[in-house]
């Protein structure tokens, strides 16, 4: 279980995260919905130790985060697929993907997980030995997966997966996304697109101006006339 | 002597002196390639690699066993200087402040080196004794040849060192994208210092042919031989391995050749004197017309 209490974050004198809490159980699918500048990509990286919280506590499985080092983060079965994909650009795709299975010693393991990431995005395996950087915005996107999932992540923390791509490839990332929750691994999802996160989830937060201003049950937040009015534009 | 052979002489010597500033130029390129630093004490590590040798050799010799050994003494005392400097150095200034703030105490290190060598070994050259005893090749001479033949294996073997070993791959992520590098598990500040062990552990290398070919140790013999190495490496394409070859050893065969012919051909305007000056003005020339250097894809990165 992911637990965030308290937390707070700040960029300089900037307060960017003003004493959030949530919590994601084993199983289940969360998402973290809010306007542009609200934290949530904040939220997601001060979990994965890229940016320090000023205060707060942030464990996963009893594992305190905060004074885990970043490339640490991994081997405790959470995988973050950063938002703007972040491949390497200048390596082919299987580069990037052995680059996702950076910590796995056995090299059994690795050529499993190549296959089951192969099987699920057949593309990247046609694209295997092209640069990371000429793939479009969709198959960059199924790369930044594919690389986190190469690690065996317990948990995959997905940072606006939707962004930038045509509404028929949103729906294809997101019926990736409830393949790998079907498959028993646990998510929290940072999006912009509502609607869709919701309608996928078990339960959500909204984050607003770096506090969470709701949270419930994914269904009853997507019937919530607030939530509606301002994240949904009904 | 008639011009041809005194043309092809030139050509000669400016292997010579060019195989030495590619090798140096690899370790140059390859630090600048994964943490996009130019690392200008560089060159003295070629000097700490020097004297490591100087040192060296004699013990070498004394015990019955090939000079060339001390190399790998030298890789050691050269590797351990560029770990020791980046982590004292490099790193906290990396972590504060940004790129320039790296450059200047680059050249800071630079210049620390080169006092510290004086105030421990003095500012007189040292003489170290016959490295290597080649005959010659085709009239070229054997250290020369060796220089090259080197320099082309290093080549070759770093860049399949970073294109296919998973610690290599690693540094190339780095060099994209620290921050998903840490993403991926992968150990930033580890692999940067395996990174400046290699680099300066080539450096040693570059010593070794140097000291070979000229017999000669001081405490400033990094400066010059380090700026010329890096404008080869700029020539040949900042960061790109194979450039650092092609690029030092364009820099010796110019540099040689406005040795031989800048006077003739001016009329005595322009001296032989002035050929480290021709070898700098095409540092500007790149800047100005292929600022990504002769094997570099114009990226708009800026040095």
């Amino acid at each position: 279980m992911l637990s965030i209490k308290d937390l707070h974050v700040h960029y300089g004198a900037i307060h960017a995260i003003k004493g959030v809490s949530l919590e994601v159980n084993d199983g289940e699918i969360v998402s973290l919905i809010g306007a542009n500048g609200a934290g949530k990509t904040t939220i997601l990286h001060t979990i994965s130790g890229l940016v320090k919280a000023t205060t707060g506590e942030i464990t996963y499985n009893g594992v305190n985060l905060r004074t885990t080092a970043p490339n640490k983060i991994i081997d405790l079965g959470m995988a973050h697929v950063p938002e703007g994909r972040h491949v390497f650009s200048r390596m082919t795709v299987l580069e990037n993907l052995r680059m996702g299975a950076f910590t796995l010693k056995n090299t059994e393991q690795y050529k499993q997980n190549l296959e089951t990431v192969f099987k699920s995005f057949p593309r990247l395996k046609e694209r295997a030995k092209q640069l990371a950087g000429t793939l479009s915005g969709g198959e960059q996107q199924m790369l930044a997966t594919g690389r986190a999932l190469m690690a065996n992540p317990k948990i995959l923390l997905m940072d606006e997966p939707s962004m930038g791509l045509s509404p028929i490839l949103v729906k294809e990332i997101f019926r990736i996304i409830e393949t790998l929750h079907e498959k028993g691994i646990t998510i929290l999802l940072v999006e912009q697109n509502a609607k869709v996160a919701l309608s996928i989830s078990t339960r959500a937060y909204v984050l607003e101006t770096g506090s969470i201003a709701m949270s419930g049950n994914a269904q009853a937040l997507l019937e919530d006339d607030r939530v509606r009015k301002a994240y949904l534009g009904v | 002597m008639d011009g041809l052979t005194l043309f092809i002489q030139q050509i000669i010597n400016g292997l010579r002196v060019g195989s030495v500033y590619a090798l140096i130029a690899l370790g140059y390129t390859m630090v600048y390639g994964i943490i996009r630093l130019i690392n200008f004490a560089h060159g003295d590590f070629i000097m700490v690699g020097a004297y490591a040798l100087f040192f060296t050799v004699p013990v070498m010799i004394a015990a019955g066993m090939p000079p060339w050994l001390s190399v790998f003494a030298a890789i050691l005392v050269c590797a351990t200087t560029g770990v020791l400097v980046e982590k004292l150095a490099y790193s906290p200034v990396r972590a504060k402040g940004n790129k320039m703030t790296a450059l200047i105490t680059a050249i800071a290190m630079a210049l620390f080196l080169e006092n510290l060598a004086q105030t421990l070994f003095g500012a007189n050259p040292k003489q170290v004794k016959t490295i290597f005893d080649l005959p010659q090749v085709f009239g070229v001479s054997g250290n020369t040849v060796l220089t090259i033949i080197l320099g082309v294996v290093v080549m070759i073997a770093l860049s399949l060192y970073v294109k296919y070993t998973k610690t290599g791959q690693a540094m190339r992520a780095v060099s994209e994208d620290k921050d998903a590098s840490l993403l991926m598990g992968i150990n930033v500040n580890r692999t940067i210092t395996i990174t400046f062990a290699i680099g300066s552990g080539l450096a040693a290398i570059a010593s070794l042919m140097y000291v070979a070919q000229y017999n000669q140790v001081t405490n400033m013999m990094g400066s010059m031989l380090g700026l010329k190495a890096f404008v080869a490496a700029v020539l040949g394409g900042i960061g790109i391995i194979p450039g650092a070859m092609l690029g030092g050893l364009v820099i010796g065969i110019v540099e040689s050749l406005s040795k031989a012919y800048i006077a003739p051909l001016t009329g005595g305007l322009i001296t032989s004197a002035f050929s480290d000056a021709i070898v700098f003005s095409i540092l500007i020339v790149v800047l100005l017309v292929k600022p990504a250097g002769i094997l570099g894809k114009n990226t708009g990165e800026k040095v």
